[in-house]
């Protein structure tokens, strides 16, 4: 009985263990927040990541570029959310569920980018990010940090919310 | 203008009286401190701060023209400057001298205004001597003499015993005068929190009204049922079934309880949010006043500024200001400090001329700008800056304005007085011949204008040639109140400021005239563009919505709702498909990724929690009229009345739902939404669609259960059903067909085209 419970548990092991990740000298390891978006899935850094919020219900906003999908109430704080797929100009394939916002922050910016569903969070190393053959991805390379072995798309969270193209700033009439 | 005078006068001296005291009651704890501490580093920090504190003092002092306390604090000052370079030390009759210093001078303050008596200016003179003499005496003594101060206090003296030694005892009484401040200065950081939470409280209360109204819907309810019940078992009392009796009435007390329950619930609910109402204003309120500065405190530099520029120019110029003591929202003071700058400087720029100049034209050769601040009606204040100046030359702005490409010369020659005197606030128009520094880069206006309706104002201007220029700036007095009404159009929800509504009115359609292709209606004398609001945010248009409001005016002509909107001296009739109520509304901003957003100026929560944008009206006219323009053009293509087919959509995702409502009705259909399967079913019971699109992975009943119920019906089971879903496997697939569905779209492979083109085989 014993024996048998230990070899269960063996098993359990053998299936559930993960090859270690390879700490270089080089590489920092980063904590980071994967979603799925369409037939994809993505990583954000974490540290950018303040909350990841229910998408219940949304206010649109005339005139806006569309990549804006519109404002939500996060406990009484109004908060603009991004549609990537549209930022990105990604094909308009498939129909995903789109419920969840990811709201990203830094000291001068916070907004919540759309997601289908959070997959958890997953502790990468910068070694294993390899940039991303710029034929595969539409996304600008600017905003990526490259690709896992996993085929995870890892966002560059900084540079998303430092990038002044994404501001609206519509001047008056 | 004398006794206005005379009041800021006393308004500055008294500000000046707490400013020194502050000064001084650092400064004087300092000292203690210095007495007490031995460490010489520690030393260094103390006297710095004094230095800053007596500095701070003189300067004050100076500006007030507190000439006996300059004099006073200038060699202190010197004092303190040769502590710090370490020129001098501190010897123990030194802080005698210092504490009689601080205590002269706190007499001094407190009586400021007063005149001196011949005993307090001879102690005046005695004090600054010692003082001076102290800095030479110390730079003479060698290095050593420090030791004996340190042992000195060491040994015995503790610091409290120290100003008994002076010669003159202190007077008590002064001092508790200095201690019992009845004003403090509290950092505005402090404050700000204090007005945030005090908003917050409105959104409390604003729910609680909400949800209080939901209770009274459910307690007129339940007394429906109640009737109905007493009605049903009046018909049939003649029943012989005892069992059915005794439900009966066992039924009609629960219902009785439930009812007592529900209205002591509802009576408890009223009093809180009453209770709550009364306190969350009346905090808010006292906050708001807190909040609230004299104007003086905004324009006390601005005549030095006038006199400053006029100089630089050459020309002579007074600058008038009226109404300084009215109180407003330090918030909009901080705000509005800049724009009136900017038009100050307009007005010495391009408004005022030369003295020469101004001979030639038979006027004094003195300048006047006039500054003026009024209350004009309940929480509005009214701000004008005018000159006398030369006044705004017409042609020169429109050629300004063709040249810069703001507007074509077709449309140039249409525009009225008004209309182009509007335009200087556009950017990128300037008429000013020069870039000087201050102004001719055309920012400026266009600057003070975005400034102004961000605090939700309006600025206009009027001229008369050769006779002066004024601008009028219409503001709110605090900014938290903010009263809204909240419009619909389409199936999206608005709130208009009410300070930019002028009325809110229902007409006939014959009520409107078309002139020159704009549709136009008489209000009053004046003939008003009309365009709906749809229109002009550049909403899609949608097919008509049949609203509740509509529903019920079915019989007669159909009314129309019009807002009329006022900004400056603008006015324009709106379209809105309806009006609810009228609100007090918290507006918050759109967040940092919007910075501006053209006819929104901020968003605010309902009670039910949903997000409402905030109309910028003044944008929002400027919108209006261009959409009139486009509208001419479209309107000869008119979509002939073809009768559309209804589709209910099943889905519980907002994005998706939203997504595919937008999808089919650009295509022309009619559509109807519901967030689950059970909402869904309750809908196709009561309305006759012609397609059902449903999600499968929905929360109550899920797409299967949906399409069962659908085919069981008799009356519903032809409805075409479409199923659309992530799930993926062959098990599901066939589960959909089981059920009935007519056709299975997977998500993932989710087509625009595909969807519509299965919808159109079977439809």
């Amino acid at each position: 009985m014993k024996d048998e419970t230990l070899k269960l548990l063996r098993m359990r092991a053998a299936v559930m263990a993960r090859e270690p990740v390879q700490v270089n000298a080089t590489g920092i390891i980063l904590d980071v927040i994967t979603f799925t978006l369409a037939t994809e899935t993505y990583a954000i850094e974490a540290a950018f990541v303040r909350e990841v919020y229910p998408l219940n219900d949304f206010t649109p906003l005339p005139g806006v570029p569309s990549y804006i999908l519109g404002i939500i109430n996060v406990r009484g704080e109004i908060m603009p959310v991004v549609n990537l797929k549209k930022f990105f100009n990604l094909p308009e394939q498939g129909l995903g569920n789109l419920n969840k916002v990811i709201i990203l922050r830094n000291d001068n910016m916070e907004f919540g980018i759309l997601a289908d569903d959070v997959c958890g969070t997953e502790a990468i190393s910068t070694d294993a990010i390899k940039p991303l053959p710029p034929t595969v991805s539409a996304i600008g390379e600017v905003y990526l940090m490259g690709v896992t072995r996993e085929n995870i798309i890892v966002l560059n969270a900084e540079k998303l919310l430092s990038d002044e193209s994404m501001v609206v700033n519509m001047g008056g009439n | 203008m004398d006794t206005a005078d005379s009041e800021f006068l006393k308004r500055i001296q008294a500000t000046y009286r707490i400013e020194a005291e502050e000064h001084l009651r650092a400064f004087s704890s300092g000292l203690m401190e210095l007495e007490k501490t031995q460490t010489k580093e520690s030393h260094a920090g103390i006297i710095e701060a004094m230095f800053r504190e007596i500095h701070s003092l003189k300067g004050a002092s100076r500006s007030v023209d507190q000439k006996e306390m300059e004099s006073v604090c200038h060699p202190l000052e010197n004092l303190f400057s040769a502590l710090k370079r370490m020129e001098i030390t501190l010897r123990p009759a030194s802080f005698d001298l210092l504490h009689k210093t601080v205590e002269f001078l706190s007499r001094l303050i407190a009586d400021s205004g007063k005149k001196q008596s011949p005993a307090d200016l001879q102690n005046k003179r005695d004090l600054i001597q010692q003082l001076v003499l102290t800095i030479s005496e110390a730079k003479n003594t060698p290095p050593g003499e420090e030791q004996v101060r340190q042992t000195d206090i060491a040994t015995n003296v503790s610091p409290a015993d120290i100003p008994l030694r002076t010669s003159t005892p202190p007077e008590p009484a002064r001092e508790l005068k200095l201690a019992r401040a009845e004003v403090v200065k509290i950092p505005i950081s402090k404050l700000d929190p204090l007005l945030f939470q005090a908003e917050e409280f409105l959104q409390t209360k604003i729910s609680l009204r909400h949800q209080t109204n939901n209770l009274i819907d459910i307690v007129s309810e339940v007394n429906e049922w109640k009737a109905e019940s007493v009605r049903r078992r009046g018909r049939h009392s003649m029943s012989v079934d005892a069992q059915w009796n005794e439900w009966e009435e066992s039924d009609a007390s629960h219902l009785n309880k439930l009812e007592s329950h529900l209205s002591a619930m509802l009576h408890a609910l009223e009093k809180n949010h009453h209770n709550l109402e009364r306190i969350a204003n009346d905090h808010l309120d006292a906050v708001k006043q807190l909040l609230m500065l004299p104007v003086a405190f905004l324009v006390e530099a601005f005549p030095a500024m006038v006199r400053e520029i006029s100089r630089n120019q050459e020309k002579e110029i007074e600058l008038m200001i009226q109404g300084s003591n009215l109180e407003i929202d330090k918030r909009i003071l901080e705000e509005i400090k800049d724009p009136l700058i900017h038009l100050i400087r307009n007005c010495i720029d391009h408004g005022i001329g030369t003295p020469r100049e101004r001979l030639q034209h038979n006027k004094p050769s003195l300048g006047k700008i006039t500054m003026t601040f009024s209350v004009r009606e309940s929480g509005l204040v009214e701000i004008t800056v005018s000159d006398d100046g030369k006044g705004i030359d017409k042609t020169r702005v429109l050629a300004s304005a063709v040249k810069s490409g703001s507007i074509s010369e077709e449309v140039a020659e249409k525009l009225n007085t008004d209309e182009i005197l509007s335009l200087i606030f556009l950017s990128g128009l300037s008429t000013s011949p020069i870039i000087t520094n201050l102004s001719g880069r055309g920012l400026g206006l266009s600057i003070v204008r975005e400034k102004v309706e961000r605090l939700n104002g309006s600025i206009s201007v009027e001229t008369l040639e050769k006779e002066g220029t004024t601008f009028r700036i219409i503001l709110p007095l605090t900014l938290a109140t903010f009263r809204g009404i909240l419009v619909g159009t389409g199936d999206q929800r608005f709130i208009l400021p009410i300070m930019n509504v002028e009325r809110v009115i229902r007409v006939k359609a014959e009520d409107f005239t078309t002139l020159e292709n704009h549709e136009t209606m008489r209000i009053d004398n004046d003939i008003l563009p009309v365009v709906s609001l749809q229109e002009a945010l550049g909403l899609p248009e949608r097919r008509a919505v049949v609203t509740r409001s509509s529903l019920a005016e079915q019989g007669g002509p159909p009314l129309i709702r019009i807002v009329v909107l006022v900004s400056g001296q603008k006015r324009i009739a709106i379209k809105v498909d309806e009006v609810f109520d009228e609100n007090q509304v918290l507006v918050k901003g759109l967040g940092k990724l919007l910075r501006r957003v053209r006819n929104i100026s901020g968003a605010t929560i309902l009670g039910s929690g949903t997000v409402v944008p905030v109309i910028n009206v003044a944008d929002l006219m400027t919108s209006a009229i261009q959409a009139g323009g486009r509208k001419t053009a479209s309107d000869s293509e008119t979509i002939p009345e073809t009768k559309s087919a209804k589709i209910l959509v099943a889905e519980d995702s907002i994005t998706s739902r939203t997504l595919l409502k937008n999808i089919l009705e650009t295509a022309g259909y009619l559509v109807t939404v519901a967030i689950d399967g059970s909402e869904a079913w309750a809908r196709i019971k009561r309305g006759a669609f012609d397609l059902v699109l449903s999600d499968v992975d929905m929360p109550k009943m899920n797409g299967f259960e949906l399409t069962k119920k659908i085919r069981n019906d008799a009356g519903l089971s032809k409805i075409p059903v479409v199923l659309i879903t992530s799930l993926e496997s062959r098990e599901d697939f066939e589960r959909g067909i089981e059920a009935g569905a007519d056709a299975y779209m997977i998500k993932n492979s989710f087509d625009q085209g595909n969807l519509l083109e299965l919808i159109r085989k079977l439809i």
